[in-house]
């Protein structure tokens, strides 16, 4: 429960001007909620293993796609990349 | 140097089944092969952009360590896009790219080229392996072609689990060389566009160009409790070479009454230049996800801080719910929001008599824009495999850069929403 609390930093800095001073201090707060985390031991981690809590890479590439067409940004999640003469 | 490790793979595989040759061959062929496919229909609103996409993606299991995996992704795209010029209250007449053709614009209505068409063919392969029990790598190939375009790219990724596998943390760097072959060749920028021409002149067009990009990206993800997993990631990319839109104008119009200006090249009536950006550009990007999982559904919820040296900063922020209806189906809403800050040098027009800029563009996606998704995915699991059906709504609006509305111009809509529907239905399946 402790590590949902901590991670709130990350989520709630996204309406900060200074980007550069967000993503530093989200970088931290998400370091000190990492390591703030206790381990959960392998044969806890029976919903981990689900299909939905992993993101459909599918789906994600075609979005990517789409947005990379329409909008100034790209990547994140994976690589900002390129291979379209559509942006 | 992988392919010397086949044999030792092919020998640990035999080793496994005559140790598990007791089980049914079914139960160990059953995931060797998965297949995960889709169609794709992309329509904006007004004749604009079309998308009709089909995207298919194998992947074979050599074993529990290794696989190859190999993507197809044929786009078929139509419609008109915005060419950059404002609405004027009289017809405006724009060149077509290869020189040798025309296309009119109404008075009051937002300037669109209709020429687009393009068809667009990507491969992808991709190798992964384990490297012991806790690491793993992989290694990419990819490519693409349109008649314009041509793209060929190398990446590779490592990751790297602690922690009891409660911590992962991966590495990743990716390569990319492009060439840029634009119709009637590449417009010196900022110079105006001329009127249409058969004479088979170059026109001062600098035949094709090139960029090339690099990026790379380090990240974590954390297992956080029994339920909640986190993952972090930054990504820093740098592009080099040809970054301009060669299809893209700006207009050129008076100062104060916002009239076009006559042109002074012949064939065309008004003046507009061809936009030119920066030959580099570096991004970065914070991204952070959070998975929830409860009983029956999940929750992930998502952000990324992007900024570049462009002056470019944007905010994404995404939801989506899975809502496991029972065990064979499934509905996911999802909510995305977008912002983005203009480019420094993004102007929607420029005036007569002002210093010509260093760098101008009037493409809206590196304006003032604001966008939302809206949509939900439904599936269902058969004995055979996975159907899914998404449907979204996506909507954008863009600002104008300010001081641009000035006289005639004040009564256009000098950058309409952007309204578009995405339908995928989606198949999948292992054997």
């Amino acid at each position: 429960m402790s590590c949902t609390r901590q991670m709130s930093p990350c989520a709630g800095s996204r309406s900060s001007r200074s980007l550069a001073a967000v993503m530093l201090a989200a970088g931290i707060a998400c370091a000190a909620a990492l390591a703030g985390c206790a381990g959960v031991e392998p044969w806890e981690r029976d919903l981990h293993a689900r299909a939905d809590m992993k993101a459909d890479a599918h789906d994600a590439a075609i979005d990517d796609h789409i947005y990379f067409s329409k909008e100034a940004s790209s990547g994140g999640r994976s690589f900002a990349g390129g291979g379209c003469g559509c942006n | 140097m992988q392919l010397k490790r086949k044999p030792v793979g092919a020998t640990l595989a035999a080793a496994t089944c005559s140790l598990l040759g007791s089980l049914p061959a079914v139960a160990q062929e059953a995931k060797a092969w998965s297949v995960d496919s889709s169609l794709l229909y992309y329509g904006e609103d007004n004749g604009r952009v079309k998308d009709l996409s089909l995207m298919a993606s194998i992947r074979r299991a050599l074993d529990e360590d290794r696989s190859l995996s190999a993507t197809l992704t044929v786009d078929s795209l139509t419609g008109a896009t915005p060419n950059g010029a404002v609405p004027a209250g009289v017809p405006q007449t724009f060149t077509g790219p290869s020189g040798g053709g025309s296309y009119t614009v109404a008075p009051g209505a937002q300037p669109l080229d209709t020429t687009f068409l393009d068809t667009r063919v990507a491969l992808a392969a991709n190798w992964q392996q384990a490297l012991g029990t806790a690491m793993r790598w992989n290694v990419g190939l990819s490519a693409s072609h349109e008649y314009d375009y041509l793209h060929l790219g190398l990446n590779a990724r490592l990751e790297r689990d602690f922690n009891q596998r409660n911590t992962t943390v991966f590495l990743g760097a990716a390569y990319g060389q492009d060439e840029i072959k634009p119709v009637g060749g590449v417009p010196v920028g900022l110079s105006p566009m001329a009127g249409e021409i058969d004479d088979g002149t170059d026109r001062g067009r600098a035949g094709d160009d090139t960029k090339d990009v690099a990026d790379i990206l380090i990240g974590v993800t954390q297992v956080l409790t029994r339920r909640s997993l986190l993952e972090v990631a930054y990504s820093y990319g740098q592009s080099d070479g040809y970054l301009t839109d060669p299809y893209k104008i700006l207009s050129v119009v008076d100062p104060v009454s916002g009239a076009p200006v006559a042109s002074t090249e012949d064939g065309i009536d008004f003046q507009y230049l061809y936009e030119h950006r920066p030959d580099s550009r570096t991004k970065q990007s914070l991204f952070a996800e959070w998975r929830y999982a409860f009983d029956r559904d999940s929750l992930a919820l998502n952000v990324r801080l992007m900024d570049d040296d462009w002056g470019v900063q944007s905010q994404t922020a995404e939801a989506r719910y899975r809502w496991n209806i029972n065990e064979r189906s499934y509905l996911e809403p999802h909510l995305r929001w977008y912002s983005q800050g203009a480019a420094d040098f993004y102007r929607t027009v420029l005036f007569e008599g002002d210093p010509l800029p260093a760098f101008a563009t009037a493409d809206y996606r590196l304006g003032d824009l604001d966008a939302y998704t809206i949509g939900a995915k439904y599936g269902r699991r058969t004995a055979h495999g996975e159907f899914s059906v998404r449907l979204e709504y996506y909507q954008q609006s863009a600002t104008e850069s300010p001081g641009a509305a000035v006289g005639a111009l004040a009564g256009f809509d000098l950058t309409p929403d952007l309204k578009a529907v995405i339908v995928q239905f989606g198949y999948k399946f292992d054997f």
